[in-house]
C-alpha cells in the first residue's frame, strides 16, 4: 500500500521556478490497480520518481507499507518494483543476466533469483529471448525484460511509468493481463499513463493529475457521476479542462 | 555477495564482452607500447653508431690553406667536399650538420708557429640531429692538434709527456640494465599513462554511458547504495586497467626477446621481481585514474562530454616526465609523495635495478592512496546528486 500526502516539487529553470508537483495526495491500496492519468507534463513522472526515492520532495511525504520513504529509502526500494520511464538494458548481457543482476542488487540468493526468473519468464512469455543478449531487442522484449528485473524480488508494490508506451497491440494486451495477475496476487499496482483507454481498461481507481495537482480521484463510475458525463473520455476532458495531450 | 562486488563483477563481464574494448586493452596496447619503445631505442642506438662509424661528408672552406690537415681528415673516414656559398645559411637550413672553415691566415700562422685558426660551424639548437657529428669532427681536430703538438715537442727534444700533466681516464659504471637511453625517459610515462587512462572506455561506458542508455535510473531504484555502486565501478575500471597493464608488461619480455639489444649493450630484460614492483607502483595510479574518470563521467552530461576531458588527463602524467627530462634530479623523499613524479622516479629506479627502501615505498603508496581516497569521495558525492539520473 502506498500513501502519498501533499507532495510538492519545484525545479528551477531558466524561466524561473517550475512547480512540477504541487500538492499531490492519494492512496494506492493493495489488490487494486491504481492509475495516474494526466496529460504529458502533468507531473506524473516526477510524482513516481518521488515514490521510488529517486527525487527528494520539497515537502510532503510518502509511505510504502507504512515505511516512510524519507526515513528509510533503502528499505522502501526493496518493497517496491519499479519500471521507470528510462528502461535501458545492458545490451551485452542476456535478458536472464540483466534480471539476475538486479536480483543480486536486491540481495537475493541465486536459487531464489533462478526460480523467480522462471516464474516471470512464464508470466511475461519471455521464453524466446530470455537467453539472448539484449542488443537488438524489440521494444516489447525490452519492456518485458525491464519489468521482469523490476519484479525479481517479488515486491508487494509495483510502480510502472507508462508501461505500455511504444508496445504493439498484442504486447499491450499481454501486459494488461500481467498487471491483472499482479492484482489477483493482492499486490498494490500503481501505473501512470497519458492514454485514457489504457487507464479505462485496467484501473480500479483513477487519480487524474493536471498541472501538478490532483483534479479528480475515484473509481471510473464515480468519475462519470461526478462530471455528469456518460463516457469516461468526456469525463476526463471535463476534469482536466482541456483536451490537450490526453489522446496520444 | 554485496552490492559493491555485484556491480564490480557485472561491469567486468560487460567490459569483457565488448570486443573493441578487449582488443584495445589486450592486443593493441600490449603490442604497440613495447614495440614502440624497442623500435625507438634500436633506431636511436643504430643512428648513434652510424654517426660515429659511417663515412661523413664534411664541407671544408679554405681547404687550400691547409692541405695537410685536409689530407689527414680525409684519411679518417671523412670525405671532404666543396663548401656551399653561404656557410652559416647552409647549416641553419640543415643542408649540412657541420662545416669546417679554415682561416686564410692558416698557412702563415702555421709556419710562424702560432695557433692556426679553424672554425666549426654548427647549430647548437639541434643537438639531437647534429650533436654526434659535431662531436666526432671536433674529436678528430683535437686529435690532429695533439698529434702535431707532440711532434713539435719531440722535434725540439722535449718529451711529449711534459705537456701532458694529466692522464685522463674514465670508468663507466653503467650496467646494461641502466643503459637504455631514450626509452628510459619514455617508459615511465607510458606506464603511468596506461595506468591512468587505460580504463577510460570502461569508466565512461559504466557511468556516462549507463546514463545515456537509460539504465542508470532503474539501477538506482534497487536498494544498492550509490556509494557501493560507484565503488564497484571504480574497482572494475582499475582491475581492467591493471589486467591490461599486466599483459602489456608481459609483452615487453616477448618483444624484447626478439630485439638484438645485447649487440647494442643495452638490456631491457625486466625480471619477474621488477615486474611485480612495477605493478605495485602503477596500482594506485590505476585506482586514481579510475576514480578521476568515473567522477568526470558522473559529472559530464554525455559520453562525448566525458571524452572531451581526455586530452587534459593524458597531459597530467606527462608533467613529471617533462620536468625530469629538462632537469634530471636525484630523488628527494618529498618527490615520492607527488603523484606521477614519485611513480616516475620509482619506475626508473626499478628499471635501473636500484633497491628501494621500505620507507620510500611507504611514502609513495601512502600519499597516492590518500589522493585516491579523496577523489573517490568526490566521485561518490557527484553520484549522489539528484540530477544524476533525472534527465528530463
Amino acid at each position: 500500500m502506498i500513501e502519498v500526502r501533499e507532495l510538492r516539487k519545484s525545479y528551477r529553470s531558466r524561466r524561473g521556478e517550475v512547480r512540477a508537483v504541487d500538492g499531490v495526495s492519494f492512496l494506492a491500496a493493495d489488490g487494486l490497480i491504481t492509475g495516474l492519468l494526466g496529460p504529458n507534463g502533468a507531473g506524473k513522472t516526477t510524482t513516481l520518481r518521488m515514490l521510488y526515492t529517486l527525487v527528494r520532495p520539497d515537502s510532503g511525504s510518502v509511505s510504502v507499507d507504512g515505511i516512510e520513504v524519507a526515513r528509510d529509502p533503502g528499505r522502501v526500494r526493496s518493497q517496491i518494483g519499479v519500471l521507470p520511464d528510462a528502461r535501458g538494458l545492458y545490451k551485452r548481457l542476456t535478458a536472464r543476466e540483466n534480471i539476475a543482476y538486479f536480483g543480486r542488487l536486491q540481495g537475493l540468493e541465486p536459487d531464489f533469483i533462478e526460480s523467480q526468473t522462471a516464474r516471470l519468464v512464464e508470466a511475461l512469455e519471455m521464453q524466446d529471448f530470455i537467453d539472448r543478449r539484449a542488443e537488438g531487442f524489440s521494444q516489447g522484449q525490452r519492456t518485458k525484460t525491464a519489468i521482469a528485473r523490476a519484479l525479481v524480488h517479488d515486491p508487494q508494490n509495483v510502480l510502472l511509468d507508462e508501461p505500455t508506451n511504444g508496445l504493439d497491440v498484442m504486447t499491450t494486451r499481454a501486459m494488461r493481463g500481467f498487471l491483472r495477475q499482479l492484482r489477483a496476487q493482492g499486490r498494490c499496482v500503481l501505473f501512470s499513463s497519458h492514454v485514457m483507454q489504457e487507464v479505462a481498461a485496467l484501473c480500479d481507481r483513477i487519480v487524474v493529475i493536471a498541472q501538478g495537482r490532483v483534479v479528480a480521484d475515484g473509481t471510473p463510475d464515480q468519475l462519470r457521476t461526478q462530471t455528469g458525463m456518460d463516457s469516461l473520455e468526456d469525463a476526463f476532458v471535463r476534469v482536466i479542462g482541456t483536451e490537450e495531450g490526453l489522446l496520444a | 555477495m554485496s552490492a559493491l562486488w555485484t556491480v564490480f563483477a557485472k561491469e567486468l563481464r560487460d567490459a569483457f564482452r565488448d570486443l573493441r574494448m578487449v582488443v584495445v586493452a589486450f592486443v593493441i596496447m600490449p603490442l604497440a607500447v613495447p614495440s614502440l619503445l624497442a623500435g625507438m631505442s634500436a633506431i636511436g642506438a643504430r643512428k648513434q653508431a652510424e654517426k660515429f662509424e659511417s663515412l661523413l661528408e664534411l664541407p671544408v672552406s679554405g681547404a687550400e690553406h691547409a692541405p695537410n690537415l685536409v689530407t689527414w681528415l680525409g684519411s679518417h673516414n671523412l670525405r671532404i667536399v666543396d663548401p656551399p656559398a653561404d656557410l652559416d645559411a647552409a647549416v641553419r637550413d640543415q643542408r649540412h650538420e657541420v662545416i669546417l672553415a679554415i682561416s686564410a691566415d692558416y698557412a702563415v700562422d702555421w709556419r710562424a708557429g702560432r695557433p692556426a685558426r679553424v672554425e666549426l660551424i654548427f647549430d647548437s639548437s639541434r643537438p639531437l640531429q647534429s650533436g654526434a657529428t659535431v662531436a666526432r669532427v671536433r674529436a678528430l681536430l683535437e686529435g690532429y692538434d695533439r698529434e702535431v703538438g707532440m711532434l713539435r715537442l719531440v722535434a725540439r727534444g722535449i718529451h711529449p709527456a711534459v705537456a701532458r700533466p694529466l692522464e685522463l681516464g674514465s670508468r663507466d659504471v653503467a650496467t646494461p640494465e641502466s643503459r637504455f637511453d631514450f626509452s628510459q625517459q619514455l617508459l615511465p610515462y607510458l606506464l603511468l599513462l596506461l595506468g591512468f587512462v587505460g580504463g577510460m572506455q570502461l569508466a565512461i561506458d559504466a557511468t556516462a554511458g549507463e546514463r545515456e542508455r537509460q539504465s542508470l535510473e532503474p539501477l538506482l531504484t534497487t536498494p544498492a547504495r550509490r556509494s557501493a555502486i560507484i565503488s564497484g565501478k571504480i574497482l572494475a575500471t582499475a582491475a581492467f586497467t591493471m589486467l591490461s597493464l599486466l599483459v602489456t608488461l608481459l609483452a615487453f619480455r616477448v618483444v624484447f626477446a626478439w630485439m638484438p639489444l645485447e649487440r647494442l649493450d643495452i638490456s631491457m630484460e625486466v625480471a619477474p621481481a621488477a615486474l611485480m614492483q612495477l605493478f605495485v607502483v602503477v596500482l594506485p595510479v590505476a585506482l586514481l585514474g579510475a576514480a578521476v574518470l568515473t567522477a568526470l563521467a558522473a559529472f559530464a552530461r554525455s559520453h562525448r562530454e566525458a571524452q572531451g576531458y581526455l586530452p587534459l588527463l593524458v597531459f597530467l602524467p606527462m608533467i613529471p616526465t617533462l620536468f625530469l627530462m629538462v632537469s634530471p634530479v636525484k630523488t628527494q623523499p618529498w618527490m615520492l609523495a607527488v603523484p606521477f613524479l614519485g611513480q616516475n622516479q620509482l619506475i626508473l629506479r626499478i628499471l635501473r635495478g636500484e633497491p628501494i627502501a621500505a620507507v620510500e615505498w611507504l611514502i609513495n603508496l601512502g600519499a597516492s592512496l590518500a589522493l585516491v581516497a579523496l577523489v573517490w569521495a568526490v566521485a561518490a558525492r557527484l553520484y549522489h546528486r539528484e540530477q544524476l539520473a533525472v534527465s528530463s
